[in-house]
């Protein structure tokens, strides 16, 4: 019961709605497989790109691999990947995280597609993506490897 | 005096359709879906069943892949309006059990493809007509289900059942 507790989210918002190409992060405060708190303004002036998943969702496991191999190529002082899982057991969460071997940012919202960060991003189905620029306005939706390396080069 | 008891006939006949109506509701529907996409990682199943106001709730049990609907007790929904709201959503019916009063398996709407004699008050059922089972699955209910001569009309509005739990 404790750790449930511990697990309660802080959440504050600076958008509503559905996110569009165009608009700013919504400012998102989850928790980490360690229990620490992470903001979304902790990532300034790097692109950012936020993965949606679940450890359930068989199709985001299969792109687990594909932001692995994404993650070594990229700059890592020009970007930063942002799991956020919305799995409901943290325990599968984590089990999933040492099997793919995920070794980009993690943070969990355990609320499924109720949670307050899916509704605010928008998100209606898993896996989804959305990448920001080092201002934090979302320039695409889904992109693909190409399209992200496209606009760190630029 | 014979008037009074056709009256009584016809209060008594009231009766018994109202105490139909009341109890003729389904109560729980357990949908699985299928689709060329994992059907647990998109929110629109859940989403295109919350828009029936007759829905109480909608649980996902990511184990079973099941939606499980808790519907409202004056509700009047058929089990077509879970296959129109499915497909509606780009998925289709894997299976649907539904829990029933007994009582509303007597209408002529279901049929049961097996004799059972139930003296419960609830019944769990699937539906085994087409569109409501897999399509591999149907194909095989067409040849097993060969005696049933309505099976194979798929009249809309007509659910051949079997009972899954008395």
């Amino acid at each position: 019961m404790k750790a449930t507790f511990i697990l309660i989210i802080l959440f504050s918002l600076t958008v509503q709605g559905q996110l569009k190409v165009g608009e700013k992060i919504p400012t998102f405060t989850l928790n980490d497989a360690n229990n620490i708190i992470v903001t979304s303004s902790t990532f300034k002036q790097k692109y950012i790109l936020v993965d949606f998943w679940a450890s359930w969702c068989a199709p985001c496991r299969l792109g687990n691999k594909k932001l692995n191999k994404l993650y070594t190529i990229v700059d890592k002082n020009k970007m930063d990947i942002i799991g956020i899982s919305l799995d409901t057991d943290k325990l599968k969460w984590e089990k999933a995280i040492k099997k793919d071997k995920i070794e980009f940012i993690q943070l969990i919202d355990p609320n499924g597609f109720d949670a307050k960060t899916a509704i605010y991003f928008g998100v209606e189905e898993l896996p989804s993506q959305f990448l920001f620029n080092e201002k934090g306005i979302l320039i695409a939706i889904n992109p693909t490897d190409e399209e992200i390396i496209k606009y760190l080069n630029k | 005096m014979k008037n009074i008891n056709t009256l009584k006939i016809i209060v008594a006949l009231l009766l018994i359709v109202n105490a139909t109506n009341v109890k003729a509701q389904i109560i729980k529907a357990e949908i699985r879906a299928t689709g060329l996409t994992c059907s647990m990682c998109s929110n629109a199943i859940n989403k295109q069943l919350k828009t029936l106001t007759q829905v109480v709730n909608v649980e996902t049990d990511l184990n079973t892949n099941t939606f499980t609907v808790t519907l409202s007790k004056d509700n009047d929904l058929t089990p077509n309006v879970f296959k129109e709201k499915v497909e509606k959503a780009g998925f289709f019916i894997g299976s649907l059990i539904i829990t029933v009063p007994t009582i509303m398996t007597n209408s002529s709407a279901y049929v049961f493809v097996e004799k059972e004699n139930t003296n419960t008050e609830e019944l769990q059922i699937k539906i085994l007509d087409k569109g409501y089972v897999t399509d591999k699955e149907y194909k095989k209910l067409l040849k097993s289900l060969k005696k049933i001569e309505t099976y194979s009309l798929n009249k809309e509005g007509d659910y051949h059942i079997k009972i899954i739990k008395i």
